[in-house]
């Protein structure tokens, strides 16, 4: 079987304990936090970790982020473990992202073995003629740990490609949930200009720092590295998970707007197995449906830079007033302040 | 402190309340006859057997919490004898006396008096032991506690702790018809610090910056970590001018630190960024906010490491 045709779910035990996961028990660890209490209830043994034969489902993985961000109990735990996530200590993939000779290559690593580097959180890149956009995607249905994922990832990706590119690069974020109290640590973490309560977790940088060679790298090294790599997602069979391909998917169908029927025949499967799937990752077809429907919405306004009336006529609405229900639906706005808001 | 080590520094203290309480139960049990069952007086014993355990609560919280000293052994033996006097109590809920034994009034009565001279002495003392803690968290705190809002890497107040204390001082300051500024302080670097030495050292090196700070400061100024590698001061009486000269003390301060490093004992150079602001009139979020944009302005451009 390709690997195109495969995924990971929720409950599939394949991310071993020590990649990610033990990058979040060292800096428990580290502050004097007890290894029983912080793997309570997630069916991980700590020797088992140490032994490297242990693989985590993303749910464990979920668990294990509940426990440590309890125990913790600080506002900066999650910042803390992004900036210790990447380039990683992954095998091949992260030698491939080591030696990346500018961003661009550091992003399309990232993208393209992020069942290795990012299991829980998918990252996608989208260039328009000033900016690259990098936003991020729910895997596994993270549900409660979902932000705590999101801040850790794009802390990863910033400190990462600030340590590689020995530079400070100008990073922008946004975030799609409203400003949280703890606001300072995202100043200090991800910058100043970090905004709240956006349509997208999305983050931006002008779009010349991409092809800024970055020292120290070799094209040779990152070739085989990346070729191991890829042999590695073979032997796990599958290199993004669920959600993240019926994403592709319904975003590919966008136009169509395919039924549970049509897109459950496609991956397979019958339309009460897709459900119950779906259900397992805390969510249901018609906001995955929503979801891939507004983001194709969205890249037609801001990057192609259409019309109300394109938009609406490239998505199949006949009626401008089903339109506008729609997108009220989708993004909270009208289809007026959505342009006027992507401007800013 | 873990259990293992209370037991072991007041193995004295607590084994001989054990054995005073397991002596009174011989002692009612030899002299008295059990009461029958409906003879309990159940209100007596939830009250007086409550009330027990309660006071053994406290010594076990005490005996936790406290290190070891004279303050502490006030405060513990005060508690024993008041637990002693109530358990004595509760026993002859289950056992009848006869009534001409004079020594269990004795046993019942005695320690209650004992124990509450010895506790209230160990809380004078506490009390003393408090205020010189109070001259050591100088700097550190303002009037207001929460130890909710401790930060928990250094033995300063976090981002919330500050975030109240900008509010009072900025209702102080304009009742007083006096200046307040607010300095902010950030390592140049710190991320590839982390990278080269571990991010132990990184922590260690926070840890001596914050007591360097400290050391740097004056009496009634605040000093709070932010977040990571970001420090606040709050200084209250303090116009801008003089705000910008502490702040490049505190700069010079940071560069001519020769931190060492745990495992190789290598001189790690650090240097830092400030900006100062003045507060207006405006909400003690926007201040902060203010702030943190003048510090990022200027942060230099390009990393000195690569």
């Amino acid at each position: 079987m390709s690997l195109d045709s495969r995924w990971y779910e929720a409950d599939t035990r394949f991310i071993p304990g020590h990649y990610q996961p033990a990058t979040l028990i060292d800096l428990a660890l580290s502050r004097d936090i007890d290894s029983h209490r912080l793997l309570r209830g997630t069916g991980l043994f700590y020797d088992d970790i140490v032994g490297g034969n242990t693989r985590l489902s993303p749910q464990q993985f979920f668990g294990l982020i509940a426990n440590a961000q309890r125990l913790l109990g600080a506002d900066d735990s999650s910042f803390l473990f992004g900036q210790r996530l990447l380039p990683g200590h992954y095998g091949p993939a992260s030698h491939a992202l080591q030696q990346a000779q500018n961003l661009h290559q550091a992003l399309e690593t990232v993208i393209h073995h992020r069942a290795l580097l990012s299991p829980l959180l998918t990252p996608r890149l989208l260039l328009d003629e000033r900016y690259a956009y990098v936003y991020w995607l729910d895997s596994c249905g993270a549900q409660e740990q979902l932000r705590f994922v999101q801040e850790a990832s794009m802390t990863a990706l910033k400190s990462m490609s600030q340590w590689l590119s020995g530079e400070r690069l100008p990073w922008e974020c946004s975030f799609s949930y409203p400003e949280p109290r703890y606001v300072e640590q995202y100043w200090v973490h991800l910058g100043e200009n970090t905004q709240f309560g956006g349509q997208l977790d999305l983050m931006r940088l002008p779009r010349e720092y991409l092809t800024r060679p970055w020292p120290n790298t070799s094209a040779i090294a990152r070739q085989v590295a990346h070729q191991q790599a890829q042999s590695q997602l073979h032997e796990l069979g599958f290199s993004a998970s669920l959600l993240d391909r019926l994403y592709v998917h319904l975003r590919d169908q966008a136009q169509r707007a395919p039924g549970l029927e049509e897109v459950a025949q496609h991956f397979a499967m019958s339309q009460a197995t897709l459900k119950r799937k779906l259900n397992k990752h805390g969510t249901h077809f018609q906001a995955q449906q929503d979801q891939a429907r507004k983001h194709v919405a969205l890249y037609l306004y801001q990057i192609k830079g259409f019309s109300n009336e394109a938009v609406a006529e490239y998505l199949n609405f006949n009626d401008p007033a089903n339109f506008r229900r729609a997108l009220k639906r989708w993004t909270g706005c009208t289809p007026n302040l959505i342009r006027k808001f992507m401007t800013l | 402190m873990t259990w293992l080590n209370i037991l072991k520094h007041h193995r004295w203290k607590l084994g001989l309340l054990v054995l005073a309480a397991n002596i009174g139960v011989l002692l009612n049990l030899a002299f008295g006859t059990p009461k029958a069952f409906h003879e309990w007086q159940w209100l007596d014993i939830i009250g007086e057997g409550g009330t027990a355990l309660f006071v053994l609560l406290w010594l076990v919280l005490v005996l936790k919490s406290r290190p070891t000293g004279r303050v502490t052994n006030y405060l513990s033996i005060g508690l024993c004898c008041i637990f002693f006097s109530w358990w004595m109590d509760v026993l002859d809920e289950f056992i009848r006396l006869p009534k001409h034994l004079g020594w269990n009034h004795w046993l019942e009565s005695g320690p209650m008096p004992v124990g509450m001279v010895l506790l209230t002495i160990g809380l004078y003392h506490w009390h003393r032991e408090q205020q010189a803690i109070n001259q050591q968290m100088e700097k550190r705190e303002r009037i207001f506690r929460e130890h909710r809002l401790f930060d928990k890497l250094t033995p300063l107040g976090g981002a919330d702790y500050l975030k109240r204390q900008v509010s009072d001082c900025m209702a102080q300051s304009l009742e007083q018809q006096q200046p307040l500024s607010l300095l902010a302080l950030d390592i140049d670097d710190f991320a590839s610090l982390n990278q080269h030495y571990g991010h132990a050292e990184g922590d260690a090196v926070l840890q001596a910056l914050s007591q360097l700070l400290l050391l740097n400061l004056r009496r009634h100024d605040l000093l709070c970590r932010l977040a990571g590698d970001r420090f606040v001061v709050l200084l209250p009486n303090t116009g801008e001018s003089q705000a910008r000269l502490l702040a490049l003390e505190l700069q010079q301060a940071v560069q001519s630190l020769a931190h060492k490093t745990r495992q190789h004992g290598e001189r790690v150079y650090l240097s830092a960024s400030t900006a100062v602001v003045m507060a207006f009139n405006e909400a003690p979020d926007e201040l902060l906010k203010r702030l943190n944009l003048a510090l990022a302005r200027a942060k230099p451009v390009r990393s000195k490491r690569a």
